[in-house]
């Protein structure tokens, strides 16, 4: 069992708001990673759980039990620090055998399952090492080996692959998740790399400033962004952002800006706002013949390229449109040069809209007296433009 | 089609023409001065090591062969080996060397035992309160030894003492073996208690929160994580406040020893060093204290190599 519940978690430091209300239940079992720009909170927020600080406000509470002022060590938990904070005086074998020796687990148990865990995570051959006499990767393996041995309710992990190589953090990752197959245990996990959090969340928490600005599954997330800094945080190059204006012409709602026209559906009555464009790099690719932009056209953006970057396997050009600086990536190669003018276009499925002011995604919702195309809450609405109706643009919840 | 595959070459290579030409090496005079400046630098702390310590210490070397009673108008005389002889034999010397051993011993257990209790229990206090009761530790250090000594004295009194009155039977203090004895490590370890546990406090500070931290939760009870982790963390500082502690001792005593009991009730209160002053600058006999002096010197440094070598194997870089 494993079930974290934090409720309101707030920790204030001075008038600085590192943690600020932040509400999540964690089912047992799961995978969820707290992501996040440096500085968000998402450290403070595992030390919280680990019972480290203790907090402002709010409470947590595991298995249903309240432990927000229980001390660390009566609440069952393993972390892997991000410095390891391996014991620099024990060997590798003393370092994973520390908890159970803490629980005074007679001598030849402790061997045994030392071993077992070394065997595991392929340390055998260190096990009388000092961590000073280890690679970066071995140290990880012995943090993670001293978490584990333990058979804790939930791991709590603080970035623990940012001090690996690009090759060993994917090696790792495929670890992570095999072992989080094998142990089945409750993970809560904090990285600032979306990468890893896509590829190993079974859910993630995106922080902003203390924040929760977004929780869903690594899809939700990247194809549903919730707000304007979600949408800006993942995916490489981050999602292009323009500022735009909803209108009503000639009975259809269009999307428009400087260069940029993108024809949504039939409707009158929609009433005008600014709102922010968002169209994934990948989703952008150059538009065959200057087509016609008129009622049922495909989006349109009109830019200059301004440069073309080699990604490996694909390409990603940046181009002026209006004022503004898009990305747009595709298979390399793309065949543009810089100074090169250029029309790109979308589906319109991968459309997104965010009110320019609060930031927050806009689902489109068909009026009462219209048959409803979609009844989903508005966090897990589509994309804007998914659905053919009419009428108003609503504020998703804030 | 006929052709054959060749190997690509990627990288730039020297071409063969260019023939790599030796850098000229400076002139040696030039050399010479640029090598100079750190040694410069250092010149004013090795003419003061020479003129205050390696000179006395040779002519203490010197000394230590001859018989001299310090008047300018006697001449030095040449005695071979016989001071160390005679040194060797004298139970004073056996004496006073186990004295200092024991006084050093419980002298050990107010630099280092006291201060890491002390410290330990008042890491946890943060803010003024941190710096209040880091003022009210310090203060005695403050205290010049033999001002201290006139005070205590005082209130060691059998007859009017602040101390006997307080546990509520007289004891002659001074005039007493035992007592006496323990009157000087105490006061000694009072004026020193308040420098060891900043020194213990700053060694606590050095260690990486985080490990007490991870051994919280590897659930670690508050004593066991004392004992495996913060104390084998604090031990190079402990050593350190060791060494100084067999290094300092004798001196630290000193003055209260002259003041307060000079060396007496029987000799219960001579260590080496009032030994050595007492045959010194009482007795006259310049040689004989010189050779003693050497002999002090070459075991301290003895000692003091064997604690330095354990504090580098106790000492864990953790990077
Ligand atoms: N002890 C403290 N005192 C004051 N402010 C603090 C303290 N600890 C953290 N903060 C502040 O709280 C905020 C969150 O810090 P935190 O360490 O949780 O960030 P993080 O998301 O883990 O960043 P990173 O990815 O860089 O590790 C920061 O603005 C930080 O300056
Ligand atoms: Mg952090």
């Amino acid at each position: 069992m494993g079930r974290i519940e934090l409720d309101g978690l707030t920790k204030r430091y001075g008038d600085v708001v590192a943690v600020d209300g932040v509400s999540l239940d964690i089912a047992d079992g799961e995978f969820l990673v707290l992501l996040g720009p440096s500085g968000c909170g998402k450290s403070t927020l595992l030390r919280l759980v680990a019972g480290l600080i203790t907090p402002s406000g709010g409470r947590v509470l595991l298995d249903g039990r309240d432990i927000t002022h229980a001390p660390p060590a009566r609440r069952d938990l393993a972390m892997v620090f991000q410095s390891y904070a391996l014991y620099p005086h024990l060997t590798v074998a003393r370092n994973i055998g520390f908890p159970l020796r803490a629980a005074r687990t007679p001598r030849a148990e402790v061997r045994r399952r030392v071993e077992e865990v070394a065997a595991l995570l392929e340390l055998g051959p260190l096990l009388d090492r000092r961590p000073r006499e280890l690679s970066g990767g071995q140290r990880q393996r012995v943090a993670v080996g001293r978490a584990i041995i333990r058979d804790p309710r939930a791991f709590l992990m603080d970035e623990p692959l940012s001090n690996l190589d690009a090759k060993l953090r994917q090696a790792t990752r495929a670890q992570f998740r095999m072992l989080h197959e094998t142990l089945g245990s409750t993970v809560l996990y904090v990285t600032h790399d979306q990468v890893e959090a896509l590829s190993l969340a079974t859910r993630i928490a995106m922080l902003d400033d203390g924040r929760l600005e977004q929780l869903g599954t690594p899809t939700e997330v990247y194809d549903t962004p919730a707000s304007v800094f979600v949408a800006g945080f993942l995916g490489s190059p981050p999602m292009n952002l323009l500022p735009a204006r909803v209108e009503c012409h000639d009975g259809r709602v269009r999307v428009l800006a400087d260069d940029v026209e993108v024809d949504l559906w039939p409707g009158e009555d929609v009433e005008a706002r600014d709102v922010i464009l968002g169209i994934r790099p990948e989703h952008l690719h150059l538009m065959a013949a200057e087509g016609p932009a008129g009622p049922g056209g495909m989006p349109r953006l009109r830019g200059v390229v301004r440069a073309v970057e080699n990604l490996g396997a694909e390409e990603s050009a940046q181009c002026a449109v209006g004022g503004a600086l898009v990305h747009f990536r595709g298979a390399r190669p793309l065949g543009l040069a810089a100074g090169q003018p250029v029309a790109l276009t979308t589906a319109r499925d991968h459309i997104h809209l965010f009110d320019r002011h609060s930031g927050r995604r806009l689902a489109w919702r068909p009026l009462a007296d219209r048959p409803l195309a979609d009844r989903q809450s508005a966090d897990h609405e589509p994309a804007a433009a998914l659905h053919d109706g009419v009428t108003t643009h609503q504020r998703s919840s804030t | 089609m006929t052709g054959a595959f060749v190997e690509i070459d990627a990288l730039p290579r020297p071409s063969a023409t260019v023939v790599p030409v030796a850098a000229a090496r400076p002139s040696p005079a030039r050399r010479l001065l640029r090598a100079l400046p750190p040694y410069l630098f250092l010149l004013p702390a090795i003419g003061c090591l020479a003129v205050w310590t390696y000179r006395p210490l040779a002519a203490a070397v010197n000394l230590s062969f001859f018989s001299w009673n310090l008047l300018p108008t006697t001449p030095k005389e040449p005695v071979g080996l016989d001071n160390y002889r005679r040194l060797l034999e004298l139970p004073d010397l056996w004496h006073a060397l186990w004295l200092t051993a024991a006084m050093t011993l419980a002298l050990l257990l107010f630099t280092v035992a006291l201060p890491t209790v002390v410290a330990l229990w008042t890491s946890a206090i943060r803010g003024r309160g941190r710096a209040v009761y880091r003022a009210m530790i310090f203060a005695p250090v403050l205290v010049p030894p033999v001002a201290g000594a006139a005070v205590w004295q005082w209130m060691l009194d059998p007859t009017s003492g602040a101390v006997d009155r307080l546990i509520g039977h007289p004891i002659n203090w001074i005039h007493e073996p035992g007592p006496a004895q323990i009157a000087i490590v105490v006061i000694t370890g009072w004026h020193l208690l308040g420098f060891a546990v900043l020194v213990v406090s700053a060694g606590l500070a050095g260690i990486d929160d985080e490990y007490t931290a991870a051994a919280m939760l590897d659930r670690a009870s508050r004593w066991q994580t004392t004992r495996w982790i913060t104390l084998p963390l604090l031990s190079p500082t402990l050593v350190f406040l060791a060494l100084m502690t067999v290094l300092m001792s004798g001196q630290l005593t000193f003055p209260l020893i002259d003041t307060l009991t000079q060396g007496g009730p029987d000799s219960a209160t001579t260590n080496v060093y009032y030994l050595l002053w007492e045959w010194g600058f009482q007795n006259f006999d310049a040689g004989f204290a010189a050779s003693a002096g050497l002999l002090f010197f070459v075991a301290f440094g003895v000692v003091a190599t064997g604690l330095v070598r354990l504090s580098d194997r106790l000492t864990f870089h953790d990077n």
